[in-house]
């Protein structure tokens, strides 16, 4: 598999207080890598190193397969663009002039790609107006565009939903698929808010204590979550016989409600509760969430 | 590094805070040398535009402490520094483009006074007395003293993310430069003797009093320390030049460079290891 970023064993020390202990991760060309970690557990200490504002203590990290402490990797630079906590805008500019600083930045001669990037971050309106009367979502898409206005092919958010209304998660949500699918861009997120990662990502790294505890794909991932059939019933007792004889495990919540796990042919259930004079009452698919891969993999004691 | 200095040189050119300080200088010149025709005016005795070229030179530390840490710390307080960093921009690179763009705007900033007083001052108060040739060493000598001063607010706003703790401590630097350069111009010129003198008291009787050594005055290392201090200082080069006493131009300028390669070296050095958030 080829990978844009791999880091091996990274430290970062503040004084006293070390905030990477040995990281090492592996993000995919071509992913949406979900970085999931509580807070301070050390994403955004990792994406400050990834982006250059700040050095590793030791250990070391690779973008296109460039090692960080060489000269090139300012050129391996050129191809990545990223939003590090806050965006970085000129509050006292307008959203175009931001871009136009950007493209002066980047030493590109025209401005003419300018309206086409607002528009694909839907600020296409308010190119006029000062960064500085924009709400938090317009200020992220702002980020957003100026990130992209390096035309990347990976792009680093940290924590992008932070602070947006639901309107705004879903706006974010469809642009950062667009990125990944239609411009084929690599994108590095970093969040705490499970429910909404676990609707993009491709892969997903969790971070605790400035240590990766798992690197696991959403394939990966899915089988690894038990899928399971809560059924309500009108005798618990008759279910589990049927169960017993069908050969299915399962687990009885109450008198009238259990969980059923493996594959299950409803119509032979609900025969077969007939013939125990049992009711059938309702029935719902659930599975693990990310959210509780993710605490049951905290709460797993020693990690790798 | 060209990129850099684009995108920098475009907001200079929209920075409020500039054309301020750009407007205060042409304002000041112009007014200085307004007061001095009225005074000609008025009591007749002649007044110089020579009087008038290098008053400037005691607030441009102010101004440039201003300016250096609102332009420079804009960069962190918006945290549009990470953008150039991001896509692949050396550090070097970054800290010199902001050096050259605050040392540019100082220099914009001493145009803007010279302009005023040459523009109203030649045809109210007559062509410099001076020779020309001196006009343009004082002008070169403040010049660089100027751009010392760029190399020292620029390391100051670069190596401290706070925007405001950098304008507070610029001002305040800027200030107490000004206020050592007058107190070693002062010691400087304590009178080696207080000279004899006599008066007649209440009763009609004449007292004299003896020539005395001044106890303030300085002696040996210690005048050459202040000597030194008072050349090698921004402020006592600002004082040197604003009340024209300046004795050897070449050495201030020799010390200007001194601090603007020192202050930028030390500045390179300290924010490529810099951690930035």
């Amino acid at each position: 598999m080829e990978y844009i970023l791999t880091t091996d064993s990274l430290i970062k020390r503040y004084g006293n207080f070390q905030a990477l202990s040995g990281l090492s991760m592996h993000v995919p060309k071509g992913a949406i890598y979900g970085f999931v970690g509580r807070n301070g557990s050390g994403k955004t200490t990792l994406i400050r190193l990834i982006c250059g504002l700040q050095q590793p203590t030791s250990g070391r990290y690779t973008l296109y397969g460039i090692e960080h402490n060489k000269r090139e990797i300012f050129k391996s630079r050129r191809r990545m663009s990223g939003v590090v906590e806050t965006p970085s805008i000129y509050l006292d500019m307008t959203a175009t002039d931001n871009l136009k600083e950007q493209y002066r930045v980047l030493g590109m001669p025209s401005f003419d790609g300018i309206p086409a990037l607002l528009e694909l971050v839907g600020l296409e309106s308010a190119g006029k107006k000062k960064a500085k009367n924009f709400s938090l979502g317009m200020r992220q898409r702002l980020g957003i565009a100026i990130a992209l206005a390096s035309d990347p092919d990976f792009l680093i958010l940290d924590e992008p939903i932070n602070g947006l209304d639901p309107y705004g998660i879903i706006e974010m949500r469809e642009l950062i698929l667009k990125l990944n699918r239609e411009r084929q861009i690599t994108v590095l997120i970093s969040s705490h808010i499970l429910d909404e990662l676990s609707r993009l990502a491709t892969h997903y790294g969790f971070i605790d204590g400035g240590h990766m505890i798992k690197e696991i794909s959403a394939e990966e991932l899915e089988a690894a979550c038990q899928k399971c059939l809560r059924v309500e019933v009108s005798d618990t007792k008759a279910l589990a016989r049927v169960l017993d004889s069908i050969g299915l495990e399962y687990n009885i919540l109450s008198d009238t409600n259990a969980d059923i796990y493996g594959k299950v042919s409803v119509t032979q259930l609900a025969m077969d509760l007939v013939k125990e004079n049992c009711e059938l009452l309702s029935m719902q698919e659930r599975e693990e969430s990310l959210e509780s891969y993710y605490v049951s993999l905290l709460g797993g004691g020693s990690h790798e | 590094m060209s990129k850099l200095l684009s995108a920098n040189f475009d907001r200079l050119k929209r920075s409020k805070i500039f054309w301020i300080c750009m407007a205060f200088l042409f304002a000041f010149g112009s007014f200085t040398v307004l007061t001095y025709y009225m005074t000609v005016r008025k009591y007749g005795f002649p007044i110089y535009l020579d009087n008038s070229l290098m008053i400037y030179t005691t607030f441009i530390g102010v101004l440039l402490a201003v300016f250096c840490s609102l332009f420079v710390g804009t960069e962190y307080s918006d945290g549009t520094i990470r953008n150039k960093l991001i896509v692949g921009h050396s550090r070097i690179s970054v800290y010199l483009s902001y050096l050259v763009v605050c040392v540019v705007a100082g220099l914009l900033m001493c145009l803007a006074y010279l302009a005023s007083i040459l523009a109203i001052g030649i045809p109210l108060l007559g062509f410099f007395q001076m020779d020309l040739k001196w006009v343009c060493i004082l002008t070169l000598t403040a010049f660089s003293l100027s751009i010392a001063f760029s190399a020292l607010f620029t390391m100051l706003a670069l190596l401290n993310q706070s925007k405001a703790l950098v304008a507070v401590l610029s001002i305040l630097g800027a200030f107490l430069l000004l206020f050592a350069g007058t107190y070693i111009y002062a010691r400087l010129n304590e009178p080696e003797i207080f000279e004899g003198y006599s008066y007649t008291d209440d009763t009609g009787e004449t007292i004299t009093e003896e020539a005395q050594p001044n106890p303030n005055y300085l002696r040996g290392t210690q005048r050459r320390i202040y000597e030194f201090l008072y050349d090698f200082l921004p402020g006592g080069q600002a004082t040197q030049l604003s009340n024209q006493s300046v004795e050897h131009p070449w050495r201030l300028i020799l010390y200007s460079s001194v601090i603007t390669v020192s202050t930028t070296g030390l500045g390179i050095l300290f924010f490529r290891r810099k951690d930035l958030k």
